[in-house]
């Protein structure tokens, strides 16, 4: 019963010890942690943007085409056609960055489900846009189609296609596969419900049409010259890969899809088919049977198709066989003959992965707050640390909801011009840099970098962007917020109180917005602002985005180097522009031509004005009118740039050494669909 | 006997319906449908889904009608043997948890073992060295797993799996095997990736096994019979292990039917952080997804597992100890 | 003393008896004390802390902890060397070097932020501290930053306020609901029972994670810090009421058959005597165990909600978050100093379930 006296002392020291042990050891690993790695410098990090080219001039075509090994084997057992009939008269050519490579090998990568599309389209789909950029990410250039020519002052513009091109399960690649996406995908009500705005200039719709076999032309009532841009962006008609899942894309495979179509198959027999397959309506069945990355029946016309579907632990694509990508040297390409993408149940695991050198080539999820780590297991992972920094003035921007109404105080306030610049000018952005981008990233406002076309000039770089705390203390004091509760925050003039400002972040993202946006709460209060950090679920934000519930919300502007395809996060463009609009009335009333929504200030009206007219007019008035839109936007702060031209969004990128064709820095962006920007079909393994 | 389990049946009938209704709401409770991710999936793929768009789905998803009915269509379909598919996989539910099931049982029982094989001989020690220095560190050692915050914990063997042992990060497979069909050589390599997590499971469920362990021992050890064997003059070993210890397992035999669904439920955090292809992972993005019928079939797979798993074990308890027949009624 | 001490036993009270007991279970006295530790640090958070939690500075992230000097020149006068950190451009790793030359002295009782001490009185002495400098070359930090630069041994503190008293508040809701609704299933029997045990079985059947994210998910998000918190509080006591409930009806109808208790009756108690007088006693000690050892669920609970993004949110700091804010591989590679937030939380989770086991013991004190 009662306790041995000549136990208590041993068992207090042995207690003590433990505990003891366990504070120091977690100290002794802090000590550790400090040994020193050799690494290589910021400088070798961020190379020189370079990249393969497409070879356009017809006379240095290859004569002969070379295929990889186990197709030649395919048609040596009569399994295949040979491969010049498979790639037809005019294949895509492309020169490699450094050399001609070899056939073989296997991609490894990771993604993290189903919802992680972009990740294995990224990287394996070509791209399949009719046209496409050059690496400069600056340059339209023919892709799918072979030539382009704008007819009839910019209303027509006519695509001629490849000669012998086939998709993948070998049938042919003509015209009749544009006018059955137009007529019976796109313009059927029940698979598309709404008009794409990029089918569309000035309101009014344009028309595919057939001209012969090889050449389809799209028609518009009014000038589009933007249009070869928006073949090339991520727009609703930016190729089959991307959009066939929404009954977009510009083209789709007649020959498969019709029967699964009520026109050709008859209702009956569709309902009886979409009954066998579980499928909720023929609607769901068609767009499933549509989807790059999930139907693996599905002819494609991208280097490598998908194999084993996104929506299973391995998303794997195989080489195409009528892939129409070949090098200078006639060989069919891609090199790597697969990729094989395996699910990780966390980004965590993606990034020790790739910390692990268990990936070839991985770029997306990884997080640049990893990147010492990177760094430290370089030669043990035999990979190379690359970052490419986006040509996107924000990595972080801070949009204000310009068309709030929930509270008049805020709403009044956020539509004040110097009240959003003194905002602007509170943020210090070097601490934030050197916190959340390891000082790799630009202090800057909303515009892109200076060598993008639509930069309006250098001097708008650091427009309301550099941290002066005394002159945005002045600007509130004069717009009339110059009452200060005991605690130093600004009062609002209703009386009511505090004047208490709510940001909405969302967690889980490339960047930790919540972190950044906790660190501008204190830098807010040496200008007596209060800050209200709000972390929401992505589907809140959006439901509070909808609602017109949001006040600030933090995002990034990625996409926003390339303007006119990629508006939704510079003036209020869309409804739902991903989770944060600068004004979601504003975007109805800019979206309905003025029938909805309300009408905006004359500054952003102004904005929009100039956007909308740019569509129409050929590329130097474009470009003018591009630069008066970054120059509103950066005078009036509708938008908060914080820190850009950086590397947080998809841009650290590890890959194994033994690959060849690796750029030393990409065009990181969204149109680009980078790394598909830098040409992955050119990419091999040496060894 | 029978009248007994006859009326557990009816129960564990009556609570899985309970069970499917409850999981049915919680699902629902979170603002917002698989529409709304949807549309945020969309957004940031750069596509736009319209009001009208978003109707129309909400149509075809049967997410516009009212709870209940929702709810019915679901019993319905699953009375037929059927889940329904997936929203997000755009499978059918069955084919989706397929495996996953499996390995998640798999984990459980490596952990189950290891909890036991470690728990028993410990609560044994500590019981009969009651008050040692023995007894506090194993029951200090019990406590650390139980303390530790295991997500934390997963992590720091994880990195350290890769810094010392180079070894494969997470998950349950190595990438050859990922997709294998079952054979000799995918079976060892599942035992090589068991070790780390089970070792976690197994350390947090330690603790709560060797106290049960080591009161139960108490409990028999005071018992008039083994004073009578000790004063019989039976060697020590032969006192505690002939009759004590196999009585004080008794219950503990008992609780194998719902030990398991626990160590199920509990592997959910830790199965996300390793990265193991279970369902906790696939649970966790069903309902952030709001993905119904996946959701709502794993929680009611795991609830019923818990409900037969607490069936077995009452009927076994009764079987072993008839004195609680009497009690129950 | 009229009473030798061998017959002291015969005529002390249950209490005292208890308490006897209680303390021969070192470990548990020894845990008693840690826990008071903890509730000390909860009351007095702002003045063992000596920066401003939230407080950022870029130049100081990621800072490893700084070593403290306790005698100077063979006297007692603590100090820490001045720190200049920089970026590493090869390894982008922070870099910190300590200045030998430069000694910052520790003072206690230092001025620092301006605080209300217990809620009430206003001051600005905190425990330890430089006088109240947050310039990043001449100040301490005990358990290091993190990667904004904040305090981390200050962010601990204000945690270690947050979560305990969300498991203190929790385990009190817990308590009523085990109680009442334990207490009725004890007492009455028959269909109340039936219901109360059924709605356990439910509970206990699903998986908590589902449950945490249905009723988290579920609360509005413009809810302020303050109201997430206690709502949260509640969530986790609405499923941890079973455990205690099932304690509380154990005891009832173990205790109903009691000799005590039926010659209580029998010589004629009202109903509410039995109950108050009688069966409570003995009881209330059983309730304290039982709730000491669900405290460290409580506790493990809110770390877990916090991973999980349902939990306590940043610019909240609990142990949760603080944890969940370690839960990366740079953290584990680089940083490790950022994961000591769970030394204290398994010293709490241990030492509440010492304290238990020994209330536990020590409550029955007739038994073994």
């Amino acid at each position: 019963m009662t306790e041995p006296r000549w136990r208590r002392p041993h068992t207090r020291k042995f207690r003590s010890r433990l505990i003891a042990a366990l504070v120091v050891g977690a100290l002794g690993a802090v000590v550790a942690a400090g040994a020193l790695a050799q690494g290589v410098g910021k400088s070798s990090l961020i190379g020189k943007l370079e990249g393969p080219e497409v070879v356009t001039d017809s006379a240095k075509f290859p004569k002969t085409l070379k295929e990889a090994p186990q197709l030649a084997a395919l048609v040596k057992a009569g399994k295949l056609p040979p491969v010049a009939e498979r790639v037809g008269q005019d294949p895509l050519v492309i020169k490699p960055l450094h050399e001609i490579g070899k056939y073989g090998g296997t991609w490894r990568g990771g993604f993290t489900g189903p919802a992680d599309f972009w990740n294995g389209y990224r990287c394996c789909s070509g791209p399949d846009h009719l046209l496409f950029w050059d690496y400069t990410g600056d340059k339209v250039t023919p892709n799918i189609a072979k030539g382009y020519e704008m007819q009839d002052g910019g209303r027509t513009l006519v695509l001629q296609l490849r000669r012998g091109m086939k998709w993948s399960d070998g049938k042919p690649f003509t015209a009749d596969d544009f006018v059955f996406w137009f007529e019976d995908i796109y313009r059927n009500k029940d698979l598309v419900p709404t008009p794409a705005a990029a089918m569309a200039i000035n309101g009014k719709q344009g028309e595919v049409q057939k001209v012969d076999t090889y050449t389809v032309k799209f028609k518009f009532p009014e000038p589009y010259y933007l249009l070869p841009d928006v073949l090339a962006g991520s727009t609703q008609i930016g190729g089959h890969a991307q959009q066939g899942l929404n009954g977009m894309g510009g083209y789709a495979p007649a020959h498969y899809l019709k029967q699964f179509h009520p026109k050709y198959l008859g209702q009956a027999e569709l309902d009886k088919k979409v009954k066998e397959e579980k499928f909720d309506s023929w609607v769901r069945m068609f767009l499933f049977k549509n989807d790059w990355a999930k139907n693996s029946d599905l002819p494609v016309v991208t280097p490598w198709k998908t194999v084993t579907p996104s929506n299973t632990p391995t998303w794997t694509l195989e080489r195409n066989p009528y892939s129409v990508f070949v090098d200078p040297e006639g060989n069919q390409l891609p090199y790597i003959d697969r990729v094989v993408l395996t699910l990780a149940e966390n980004l965590e695991v993606i990034n020790l992965r790739a910390i692990a050198g268990e990936y070839d080539f991985q770029q997306r999820h990884l997080d640049l707050g990893k990147l010492p780590v990177f760094i430290e297991n370089q030669a043990k992972g035999a990979y190379k640390v690359h970052l490419d920094p986006g040509d996107y003035g924000g990595d972080m921007i801070i949009k204000f909801n310009l068309s709030y109404e929930a509270d008049p105080e805020i709403a009044k306030w956020m539509n004040t011009a110097d009240f959003r610049r003194a905002l602007a000018i509170g943020i210090d952005r070097d601490q934030i840099n050197e916190t959340f981008w390891l000082g790799t990233g630009t202090p800057s406002s909303v515009v892109p970098a200076d060598s993008n076309k639509y930069n309006p000039g250098p001097q708008y770089r650091k427009m309301w962007a550099t941290l002066d705390v005394k002159k945005a203390n002045e600007m509130l004091d004069k717009i009339g917020l110059a009452k200060k509760d005991a605690e130093g925050y600004r009062q609002r003039t209703d009386g009511k109180g505090r004047l208490r400002i709510e940001i909405m972040t969302l967690g889980g993202q490339f960047l930790q917005f919540t972190q950044i946006a906790e660190m501008i709460r204190e830098q807010w209060k040496k200008i007596g602002i209060d800050l209200v950090v709000q972390e929401v679920e992505r589907s809140l934000a959006i439901q509070r985005t909808i609602a017109n519930e949001q006040q600030l919300a933090a995002w990034n502007n990625d996409g926003s180097e390339h303007l006119f395809t990629f508006p939704t996060h510079v003036f209020p463009f869309d409804l739902i522009a991903v989770v944060a609009t600068s004004g979601p009335l504003y975007a109805k009333w800019f979206q309905s031509a003025g029938t909805q929504g309300k009408e905006p200030p004359p500054r952003l009206k102004e904005l929009m004005e100039k956007f909308k007219k740019a569509y129409g007019v050929p590329e130097k008035e474009r470009i003018a009118l591009g630069k008066e839109v970054w120059k509103i936007a950066a005078e009036e702060v509708f938008i908060i740039g914080v820190i850009g031209i950086g590397p947080a969004s998809m841009g650290v990128r590890v890959v194994k050494t033994n690959m060849g064709n690796i750029p030393s820095r990409q065009y990181n962006s969204p149109d680009g669909k980078t790394p598909t920007i830098s040409r992955p079909v050119t990419f091999f393994y040496k060894k | 006997m029978l009248t007994f389990i006859g009326r557990r049946v009816v129960l564990a009938i009556f609570t899985v319906w309970a069970i499917s209704v409850l999981a049915f709401a919680i699902i629902q409770l979170p603002p917002g449908d698989y529409v709304t991710s949807y549309i945020a999936q969309m957004a940031t793929m750069g596509s736009v889904v319209t009001d009208e768009e978003a109707q129309n789905l909400r149509i075809q998803y049967g997410l516009g009608r009212p709870i209940y009915v929702q709810y019915y269509k679901w019993v319905k379909l699953i009375a037929q043997g059927d889940f329904g598919m997936s929203m997000e996989w755009r499978r059918p539910v069955t084919e989706v948890i397929g495996e996953r099931l499996w390995l998640t049982v798999v984990v459980s029982v490596a952990a189950l073992i290891l909890t036991w094989a470690l728990a028993l001989p410990i609560g044994v020690y500590s019981a009969v060295r009651q008050y040692s220095v023995g007894d506090y560190l194993a029951t200090f050692v019990g406590f650390i797993g139980l303390a530790v915050p295991n997500f934390l914990l997963a992590l720091v063997l994880l990195y350290l799996g890769f810094v010392l042992f180079n070894a494969h990060i997470g998950g349950l497979f190595s990438p050859e095997f990922n997709d294998a069909p079952w054979s000799w050589a995918r079976v060892w390599d599942l035992l090589k990736h068991l070790p780390i997590p089970a070792l976690i499971l197994g350390l947090a469920g330690m603790a709560q096994q060797i106290r049960i362990m080591r009161a139960n021992l108490l409990d028999e050890l005071r018992k008039p019979y083994v004073v009578t064997a000790r004063s019989k003059g039976l060697p020590e070993p032969r006192v505690i292990t002939k009759y004590p210890v196999r009585v004080a397992l008794n219950p503990f035999a008992s609780t194998i039917g719902y030990t398991l669904p626990y160590i199920v439920s509990g592997s959910i955090i830790v199965s996300l952080v390793l990265g193991l292809p279970t369902v906790g992972p696939l649970l966790l993005k069903a309902l952030i997804a709001q993905d119904m019928f996946l959701a709502g079939t794993i929680v009611l797979l795991l609830g019923v597992m818990t409900v037969i798993g607490t069936l077995v074990s009452d009927v076994l308890l009764v079987w072993i100890d008839p004195r609680i027949r009497l009690e129950e009624t | 003393m009229a009473v030798a001490p061998e017959q002291r036993v015969f005529v002390a009270s249950q209490w005292q008896l208890t308490w006897w007991r209680f303390r021969k279970h070192r470990v548990a006295v020894a845990s008693a004390v840690v826990v008071a530790g903890f509730y000390l640090a909860v009351l007095g958070a702002d003045f063992l802390a000596y920066a401003d939690p939230n407080a950022s500075e870029a130049q100081r992230g990621l800072m490893p902890p700084q070593r403290v000097y306790w005698f100077d020149d063979g006297k007692f006068g603590p100090y820490v060397h001045g720190v200049k950190g920089v970026r590493d451009p090869q390894t982008f790793k922070r870099v910190y070097r300590t200045d030998p030359s430069q000694k910052i002295p520790l003072r206690f009782f230092a001025q620092g932020f301006e605080y209300r001490f217990l809620g009430m009185i206003p001051t600005t002495r905190h425990l330890i501290g430089v006088g109240g400098s947050l310039d990043a070359t001449k100040t301490i930090f005990l358990l290091g930053t993190d990667v904004q630069g904040r305090d981390l041994w200050s962010r601990l503190m204000y945690g270690t306020r947050i979560s305990l008293t969300i498991g203190l508040l929790g385990v009190t809701m817990s308590l009523v609901l085990g109680v009442v609704l334990g207490g009725l299933s004890g007492f009455y029997g028959g269909i109340v029972d039936t219901l109360i045990q059924r709605t356990i079985e439910i509970l206990r059947s699903i998986p908590t994670i589902p449950l945490w994210m249905g009723l988290a998910a579920a609360l509005p998000r413009e809810w302020s810090i303050l109201q997430v918190y206690f709502a949260i509080t509640i969530i986790i006591s609405m499923l941890g009421w079973t455990e205690l409930a099932r304690v509380v009806r154990g005891r009832f109808l173990a205790m109903r058959e009691e000799d005590f208790v039926v010659s209580a009756r029998l010589v004629g108690c009202s109903q509410m005597r039995t109950i108050f007088v009688h069966m409570v006693p003995s009881f209330t000690s059983h309730i304290i165990a039982a709730t000491t050892l669900a405290l460290p669920a409580m506790i493990i609970s809110e770390t877990a909600l916090s991973f999980l993004g349902l939990g306590l949110r940043p610019p909240a700091i609990s142990w949760g978050v603080l944890l969940q804010q370690a839960q990366n591989v740079q953290t584990v590679a680089i940083s490790p100093w950022l994961m000591l937030p769970a030394v204290p939380v398994i010293i709490a989770v241990m030492a509440f379930n010492f304290l238990g086991d020994g209330l536990r013991d020590a409550a029955d004190p007739y038994g073994r």
